[in-house]
C-alpha cells in the first residue's frame, strides 16, 4: 500500500489537498485581519480535532473486550487486594466519565501514561522512537516530494507524449505494489544477494553502532537506503499525479495564452507562470502526506526493524498495551492534524489570488 | 480539481518558489535534527570503542529477537531480559552444564536444619561489583527482603520469596532464609543478586527500569555498558570474575525485530550467533560455509490444554468450556486423533521430539514415558470408537452431536504471533473434520482475556521448563485456580485434581532427589492420564553461528546441548575467538561507509539538481 | 396500449431507458479511446474468471494440509510451476484460491465504504443547516484518524474474520467519498429542475433517490472503483500483520505464511514474488479503470491522451 496516502489515488478528487477541496470556504479577503480570523478558525478547528481524537483513542480502547489488569497479571498467583490496588493505580476503578476526564487533562499536559509493558511513562517511550521515524519519513517526503514534482512537471510538459506514458506508468504500476512486499524483495536482492548480486546493505535496524561523527551518518545513510527507496518508490506517484494534472489545468487557462501573445518563449512561460501555480495544490499535498507517513510507516519499520514509532505501535498492539497505543493513535492523529493545519495556513500565503 | 474563476496572478513564483524552498529547507533540517538528536547517548565512549575495534577487539555479537521489557531484575520477566541479568548478577546457584545439578553461585554452601525450615548459605568472598565494593550476605538478604516487601519489586521473581518467613544476614559471608514450610527447591532460587549499596536509592521499584546509569554495577561474568532500546545492549567482560574472564573483547546483543533480518546479518557475519531459526533458514544455513546450525533439544514442551470447567477455590464456575470436554473419553478420543509425528514431521520439519511425558527428556532426571498400555497412540478409529461409546454418534450430515443435541463443535485458542499454532491449527481440523467434530481455530494476539475467563474449549499451550520442575507442576495444583473468578491465579488451565496434588504435596517436602524424581514422575503419569493436557511434541532449539568468529561454546546440556536460553551464563562466557577473529564486521562497515556515502551523494546531487533546475529558470528569466 | 395515460407512461419509460442505454453506449464509446483502461478491464475479467473457475483450475482441495502433494518448499517444477509452500501445496493453487478472497474482499470493502460515504454525503447535503454542520464535522474527524491505523486497531479488537476485515476497511475509508457526494449534491440541488420537483410535492426521499441520486452515481462509480484498488491493498497489508483470519487463503496472508517459514533469508523468492505480483497487478487493473472512468466523466482533468 501506498504508505503515504490512504485514501484512494486519484488527482483531482480524493486527498486532494483540504483548502482547494473546500473551497469556497477559503478566504477571500485581502487585509491580514482577515488572514488573522482564518488563522484563529482553522486554529479552532484543529483544537476540536484533537479534542475528537482523545476522545476517540479513550473509547476506541475501551470497547477491547477483557480486564488489562487481569491481562498484565497472566500467569501470577494475584489476590482479588491485589487486583484492586493495581486497578487504582492505573485509575481503572473510577467511574469512566472520571477516568475520561482525567485522561484528557493529562494528555493534553503531555503525560500519556505508564506502558503496561516497559513500566516506563509513554510520552518518555514515543521520545525515544520519534526522531528516528522523523528522520525516516522526513527524508523520504523530501526526496518523493521533489522526485514526484519533477516527473510530474515533465510528464505534463510531454503530454501524451511515450515519455509522458512510460513515466505515469511506472508510477501507477509502484503505486499499486504493497510497500511490505516491496521492502521484502529489496531486503532479499541486495540485503541477502541472489546469485551475482551481493548483499550490499543492511537487513535491518539503523546503525551498526560505533562509529561517530560522519562514520556515523554515512553509517545510518546505509541503513536508511532501502527503506527510504521503498517510501519513495510506492509514494511518489501521488505527487507525480497532482503535479501533472493541476499543470495541465494551469497550460489550458487564459493567462498563459496571454502570455505567450506577449511574445514570451513557450518553455518560459510553463516554467514562471504555469509550474509556480500548479505547485499550490501540490505543496499542500506535500504537507497533508506528512501527516500522513508517521503512521504510514507502520509496515516498513517493521519490515526493516527501525526503531521507530511504527514498530513501537505494531508491539504495543500485539500486547496489547493500552496506553502505548493510545497515546501512539493520539500522536499518529495529532501529527494528522497538526500536517492539515500547516496546509491550511499556508494555503492563502501561497496561492496569489487571495494574497495582497 | 479548482472550480474558482478568479483571474490568476501571472506573477506568484517567487513567493511560491520561497515558501517550497523554506519549507524544503525545514523538512531538510528536521531531518538533520532528528539524525542529530538520535545518538542519544554521549560520544566519547563510542569513540573509545572505535579505537579499540583498531586494535583488533574481538566482538561476540548476538542476535535478538524480543524486546527487553526492563533490565530491573525485579520487573524483567522476559527471556532477553533474565539472559542479561544472568551475564551481569549472580543467583545464589547456577546450574551444572552436564546434568543441571545445583552448583556454587554466590553462595559456595547452602544446608538447611533438622526440621527444614531454615535454610543457611555461605557466600563466597571473592566476589566484588564492578565498582570495586564486596558482594555480601548483605546484598543477598536485602535482596530478598526488599520483594518480600515491596510489591513493585515482587513483579518478576515474587514467586520465590512466597514462602520465605524472614532472611537476615548475621555476617558478611552467612545468608539465613527461614521458611514458613519446607521447600524443595532452595538450591533453585533463579533470583539476581543485587549490590545494595546502588538500589538502596531508589525511590519506586515498579518504574525504576536500571537503563539510565552506565556501566551498570554488577559481579557477573560480563559488565553491562551500554543499551539503547530496541537497538543493541552492550557489555566488556569483568576481568575479575571469580570463575574466570570472559574470553571475548566485547559482547553485544543486538536486536533484530524480524528472523529473517537475523539470518541475513549471520550470513554476512554482522552476527555471530541467531537462534529461534525456522526449519527453511536451518535448512539454507546448514549449506553454507563458516556456519554451523545447532539443533539441540529443547526446554519447552508444545500441549494441547482442555478446559477442564473453569472454576475457582471458592467452587465457582464459570467460564464457556464444551461440557463434552469434562468426559475423558472425548478428551482421549481428541488426543487419538491427533498425528504426533505428522506434527513433528511437517511442522516441525523433523525438528522437534514426539511429546509423551510433560517434562521435556532434556531434563533425563525427571522425564518419564506412558507404559505401552497407558499410551494414547495415533488411532483415529479407536477415536471414532471411543467418541461412539461416550454418546457422540455421527449424524446423517456426518456431525458428532451429543445426546443433548450439542454438536461437537470446539474453540481452540491459538496464539497469532506463533506460525506453529496456526498450521497445527490446520491439521487438527482436518483430522478431527474427519472425525464429524467442528474445530474453529481462534488466533489471537492476546489469548489472556479468554483464556483467564475459562472461555475456550482447547488452547495451544506451553512452558519452558526449568531444571527444577516445581513451577510447571505447581501450575496444575488446586492452589494455583483463583480465589475468586473475579481473581486472577497461577493456574496454567484450571487444573484441580486431588491425586495430582497429594504427589505435589509429597514432593515438595521431598529431600531425596532420587525419591522426589520418582514422585515427579507419577505426577506426570497422573496428569497424563486425566487427558487435560496432552503434550504434542518437545521442539528443538534451533540456532547457528559462525564458526570463523567462535571456534568453541558450551552448549547446556554439553553433549548436543543448546546455546540460547541456557539456565546459566555457559554459553556466552566459555566462546572461545576464532583465530582472525572477527574481521569481517570490519569490512562490512567499511563498505557501508562507502555506500552511506554514495547514498548521500546520490541525495545530495538529487537536492542540487532540483535547486539548480529552478535557479536556471530564474537565469533565463533574466535574459 | 388501451390508454392513452398508460402509452404515455410506458413511452416515458421507454424513453428513459433509450436515453440510459445511448448514455452508457456514449461512455463506452469514450472510454474505449482510454487505451490503460482498456488492459486494466481486461485484466480484471481475466482474474475474475479465474477466480471464478478456481475449483476446475486448482482444484478443491488444495488448501488441505493433511493432503498436500509435494515436500515442504519446493522450488518451482514441472509439477507445481510455483513451487510448494511449508506445507507441501501447491502455490499456484493457493494462488488462483486468494484471487476469491482478495476480489471479495475488495470489491465489498469499497462497496460498504463508498455507500457509507455516498449516504452520509447526500444526507449532508440535501438538508443542510446545523444538522449538515455537524455531519460534516463527524466527517472531517474521521478524515484526520489515520486510515491505517484505525483499521489496524479495529481489526485486532474483533475476532478474526473475513468480515471484520471489510467492516474495519469499510468503516474507515467512506470520509472522502462523503465530501465528493455532499459537494455534488449541492451542485445538483442548485439546478431548477429540483425547484420544479419539490414544487410538484416531492418529499425528501424522492428528491434524494429520484434526482440527487442518478446524478452522483458517475461520481461514485469511479470512487467505487478506485477504493476497491486501495480496500486490496489494504486487506494485504492487514492479513501481512497477521489480523486476517486465518481459515482462508488470501494473497496478503500468504506473504504472512513466506515471512513465517523464512522464505525470505533462505533466499526462496519464487514463494514471495507470485502473490506481490498479483495484488499489484489487481490494485493497478483497477486504478486504470477508475481512471479513465473519471477521465470520462470529468475530461478537463487530463488524464486522456487527447
Amino acid at each position: 500500500m501506498s504508505t503515504a496516502s490512504t485514501a484512494p489515488l486519484a488527482e483531482g478528487t480524493a486527498d486532494g489537498p483540504v483548502p482547494v477541496k473546500t473551497g469556497p470556504s477559503g478566504p477571500r479577503a485581502r487585509s491580514a485581519r482577515a488572514y488573522l480570523l482564518y488563522v484563529a478558525g482553522k486554529l479552532g478547528g484543529a483544537a476540536v480535532s484533537l479534542f475528537a481524537v482523545l476522545v476517540t483513542s479513550f473509547f476506541l480502547f475501551r470497547i477491547i473486550p477483557g480486564d488489562p489488569v487481569r491481562t498484565m497479571t497472566h500467569g501470577r498467583q494475584v489476590s482479588a487486594e491485589q487486583l484492586a490496588s493495581l486497578r487504582h493505580q492505573f485509575g481503572l476503578d473510577l467511574p469512566v466519565w472520571q477516568q475520561f476526564t482525567g485522561y484528557c487533562v493529562k494528555a493534553l499536559s503531555g503525560d500519556l501514561g505508564i506502558s503496561y509493558q516497559f513500566h516506563a511513562p509513554v510520552g518518555e517511550l514515543i521520545a525515544q522512537k520519534l526522531p528516528a521515524t522523523l528522520l525516516l519519513t522526513g527524508v523520504a517526503v523530501v526526496i518523493y516530494s521533489v522526485l514526484g514534482l519533477w516527473l510530474g512537471t515533465r510528464s505534463a510538459w510531454h503530454r501524451g507524449r511515450l515519455g509522458d506514458k512510460v513515466n505515469t506508468g511506472v508510477a501507477l504500476t509502484l503505486w499499486s505494489v504493497p510497500s511490505f512486499w516491496l521492502g521484502l524483495l529489496l531486503i532479499i536482492t541486495f540485503s541477502v544477494g541472489i546469485g551475482p548480486i551481493p548483499g550490499m546493505f543492511p537487513t535491518g535496524g539503523m546503525e551498526s553502532g560505533g562509529a561517530t561523527g560522519f562514520a556515523y551518518v554515512a553509517d545510518v545513510a546505509h541503513h536508511m537506503a532501502l527503506p527510504v527507496v521503498t517510501l519513495v518508490a510506492v509514494g511518489y506517484a501521488q505527487t507525480l499525479l497532482v503535479m501533472r494534472a493541476s499543470l495541465l489545468d494551469e497550460m489550458g487557462s487564459d493567462y498563459l495564452t496571454t502570455a505567450r501573445a506577449k511574445g514570451l518563449r513557450d518553455d518560459l512561460v510553463r516554467r514562471h507562470h504555469a509550474v509556480p501555480n500548479a505547485l499550490l495544490p501540490t505543496v499542500t499535498m506535500v504537507f497533508i502526506n506528512l501527516g500522513h507517513v508517521a503512521a504510514g510507516s507502520i509496515l516498513v519499520e517493521t519490515v526493516f526493524s527501525w526503531p521507530g514509532l511504527g514498530g513501537l505501535f505494531y508491539q504495543a498492539l500485539s500486547v496489547p498495551d493500552l496506553p502505548l497505543v493510545q497515546g501512539l493513535f493520539v500522536v499518529f492523529a495529532g501529527a494528522m492534524i497538526l500536517m492539515n493545519l500547516l496546509a491550511d495556513l499556508l494555503y492563502p500565503l501561497l496561492d496569489p489570488r487571495v494574497g495582497r | 480539481m479548482d472550480t474558482t474563476t478568479v483571474p490568476r496572478n501571472a506573477r506568484p513564483s517567487s513567493r511560491v518558489r520561497t515558501l517550497l524552498a523554506v519549507g524544503a529547507v525545514g523538512a531538510t533540517a528536521l531531518a538533520l535534527a532528528a539524525a542529530a538528536a538520535t545518538p542519544l547517548n554521549p560520544a566519547p565512549r563510542q569513540v573509545k570503542a572505535a579505537t579499540a575495534a583498531a586494535d583488533g577487539k574481538r566482538t561476540l555479537t548476538v542476535a535478538v529477537s524480543q524486546s527487553v521489557d526492563s533490565l530491573s531484575p525485579f520487573l524483567a520477566q522476559r527471556l532477553v531480559s533474565t539472559t542479561v541479568h544472568r551475564l551481569i548478577y549472580e543467583n545464589l546457584t547456577n546450574y551444572d552444564t552436564k546434568d543441571n545439578h545445583a552448583i556454587p553461585g554466590l553462595a559456595t554452601k547452602w544446608e538447611p536444619s533438622p526440621d527444614k525450615l531454615t535454610w543457611t548459605y555461605t557466600i563466597r568472598e571473592n566476589s566484588r561489583w564492578s565498582d570495586g565494593k564486596q558482594a555480601t550476605a548483605e546484598d543477598a538478604a536485602w535482596t530478598f527482603n526488599t520483594m518480600m516487601k515491596d510489591e513493585g519489586a515482587a513483579t518478576a521473581n515474587g514467586s520465590f520469596v512466597a514462602n520465605f518467613k524472614k532472611v537476615t544476614a548475621p555476617t558478611p559471608t552467612r545468608l539465613v532464609i527461614e521458611l514458613k514450610k519446607p521447600q524443595a527447591t532452595m538450591a533453585a532460587l533463579d533470583v539476581p543478586i543485587l549490590p545494595r549499596h546502588e538500589w538502596e536509592k531508589v525511590g519506586d521499584f515498579s518504574k525504576f527500569n536500571n537503563d539510565k546509569k552506565f556501566p551498570v554495577v554488577g559481579n557477573g561474568p560480563f559488565v553491562l555498558t551500554d543499551y539503547k532500546v530496541d537497538q543493541y545492549v552492550k557489555f566488556r567482560p569483568n576481568q575479575k570474575f571469580w570463575r574466570g574472564a570472559p574470553k571475548f573483547d566485547e559482547l553485544v546483543l543486538k536486536y533484530y525485530k524480524d528472523g529473517d533480518a537475523a539470518v541475513a546479518a549471520l550470513r554476512k557475519g554482522e552476527v555471530s550467533f541467531a537462534a529461534n531459526l525456522t526449519p527453511a533458514q536451518a535448512a539454507s544455513l546448514a549449506a553454507s560455509r563458516n556456519i554451523k546450525v545447532n539443533d539441540a533439544p529443547g526446554r519447552r514442551f508444545y500441549a494441547l490444554a482442555t478446559n477442564p470447567g473453569a472454576r475457582s477455590k471458592d467452587g465457582k464456575k464459570f467460564g464457556d468450556g464444551h461440557p463434552a470436554l469434562l468426559n475423558p473419553k472425548v478428551r482421549q478420543a481428541l488426543f487419538a486423533a491427533t498425528d504426533r509425528r505428522t506434527i513433528v514431521d511437517k511442522v516441525f520439519q523433523g525438528h522437534a521430539v514426539e511429546g509423551e511425558g510433560y517434562i521435556p527428556p532434556r531434563f533425563s532426571a525427571y522425564h518419564w514415558k506412558p507404559t505401552a498400555g497407558q499410551k494414547i497412540a495415533y488411532d483415529p478409529e479407536k477415536a471414532a470408537a471411543l467418541l461412539d461409546e461416550a454418546g457422540y454418534k455421527k449424524n446423517s450430515a456426518g456431525k458428532r452431536v451429543g445426546k443433548d443435541g450439542r454438536p461437537l463443535d470446539f474453540r481452540i485458542l491459538c496464539h497469532a504471533i506463533d506460525p506453529n499454532d496456526k498450521a497445527v491449527g490446520k491439521y487438527l481440523q482436518e483430522w478431527w473434520g474427519d472425525l464429524g467434530i467442528g474445530l474453529k481455530v481462534d488466533c489471537r494476539d492476546n489469548v489472556s482475556d479468554p483464556w483467564l475467563a475459562g472461555e475456550y474449549d482447547l488452547a495451544f499451550d506451553g512452558w519452558s521448563v526449568n531444571p527444577d520442575p516445581d513451577f510447571v507442576l505447581s501450575i496444575h495444583t488446586c492452589a494455583a485456580l483463583p480465589s475468586t473468578p473475579k481473581d486472577t491465579g497461577a493456574t496454567d488451565n484450571f487444573i484441580c485434581d486431588k491425586k495430582f496434588d497429594e504427589l505435589y504435596a509429597k514432593q515438595t517436602t521431598e529431600y531425596d532427589a532420587a525419591k522426589r524424581a520418582g514422585l515427579v514422575k507419577q505426577m506426570q503419569s497422573r496428569l497424563y492420564d486425566t487427558g487435560y493436557m496432552n503434550v504434542m511434541a518437545y521442539p528443538n532449539a534451533l540456532e547457528a553461528y559462525r564458526t570463523d568468529q567462535i571456534k568453541a561454546i558450551t552448549t547446556m546440556p554439553e553433549s548436543g546441548g543448546n546455546i540460547w536460553g541456557q539456565d546459566g551464563y555457559w554459553s556466552w562466557w566459555s566462546a572461545v575467538p576464532a583465530d582472525g577473529g572477527d574481521t569481517s564486521g570490519e569490512s562490512g562497515s567499511s563498505t557501508g561507509l562507502v555506500i552511506g556515502i554514495g547514498a548521500a551523494v546520490v541525495l545530495a546531487a538529487a537536492l542540487g539538481a532540483f535547486v539548480a533546475m529552478r535557479r536556471r529558470s530564474t537565469a533565463e528569466d533574466r535574459e | 396500449m388501451t390508454a392513452p395515460a398508460a402509452t404515455a407512461a410506458q413511452t416515458a419509460s421507454a424513453l428513459a431507458r433509450a436515453r440510459r442505454r445511448s448514455s452508457v453506449a456514449r461512455f463506452w464509446r469514450s472510454y474505449r479511446t482510454h487505451r490503460a483502461g482498456l488492459f486494466g478491464l481486461c485484466a480484471l475479467a481475466v482474474i475474475a474468471l479465474v477466480a471464478l473457475a478456481a475449483p476446475l483450475l486448482a482444484g478443491s482441495d488444495v488448501q488441505s494440509v493433511t493432503n498436500a502433494p509435494g515436500a515442504a518448499l519446493e522450488s518451482p517444477s514441472a509439477e507445481f510451476p510455483l513451487g510448494t509452500d511449508q506445507f507441501g501445496r501447491s502455490l499456484l493453487g493457493l494462488l488462483v484460491w486468494g484471487a476469491r478472497i482478495s476480489l471479495t474482499v475488495g470489491l465489498m470493502a469499497a462497496a460498504l465504504s463508498v455507500a457509507i460515504g455516498t449516504l452520509v454525503g447526500i444526507v449532508a447535503g440535501h438538508f443542510g443547516g446545523w444538522f449538515s454542520t455537524l455531519i460534516m464535522r463527524i466527517t472531517d474527524w474521521f478524515l484526520v484518524m489515520p486510515t491505517l491505523v484505525l483499521a489496524i486497531v479495529l481489526a485486532t479488537v474483533m475476532s478474526r474474520s473475513v468480515w471484520t476485515v471489510i467492516l474495519a476497511i469499510g468503516v474507515t475509508t467512506w470520509p472522502t467519498t462523503a465530501r465528493l457526494v455532499r459537494a455534488q449534491t449541492l451542485a445538483v440541488e442548485s439546478r431548477p429542475y429540483i425547484e420544479r420537483a419539490t414544487a410538484l410535492g416531492g418529499g425528501h426521499g424522492h428528491i434524494m433517490t429520484r434526482h440527487v441520486l442518478p446524478n452522483v452515481m458517475p461520481l461514485v462509480l469511479a470512487q467505487t472503483t478506485l477504493g476497491i484498488s486501495y480496500a486490496i491493498l489494504t486487506e494485504a497489508t492487514l492479513a501481512f500483520l497477521g489480523l486476517g483470519d486465518p481459515d482462508v487463503v488470501s494473497w496478503g496472508g500468504m506473504l504472512q505464511d513466506a515471512r513465517e517459514a523464512g522464505a525470505v533469508s533462505s533466499g526462496h523468492w519464487w514463494y514471495l514474488a507470485p502473490p506481490g505480483i498479483a495484488i499489484a497487478l489487481v490494485a493497478l487493473a483497477f486504478t486504470l479503470c477508475g481512471r479513465a472512468v473519471e477521465s470520462v466523466l470529468n475530461p478537463k482533468l487530463g488524464v486522456s491522451n487527447r
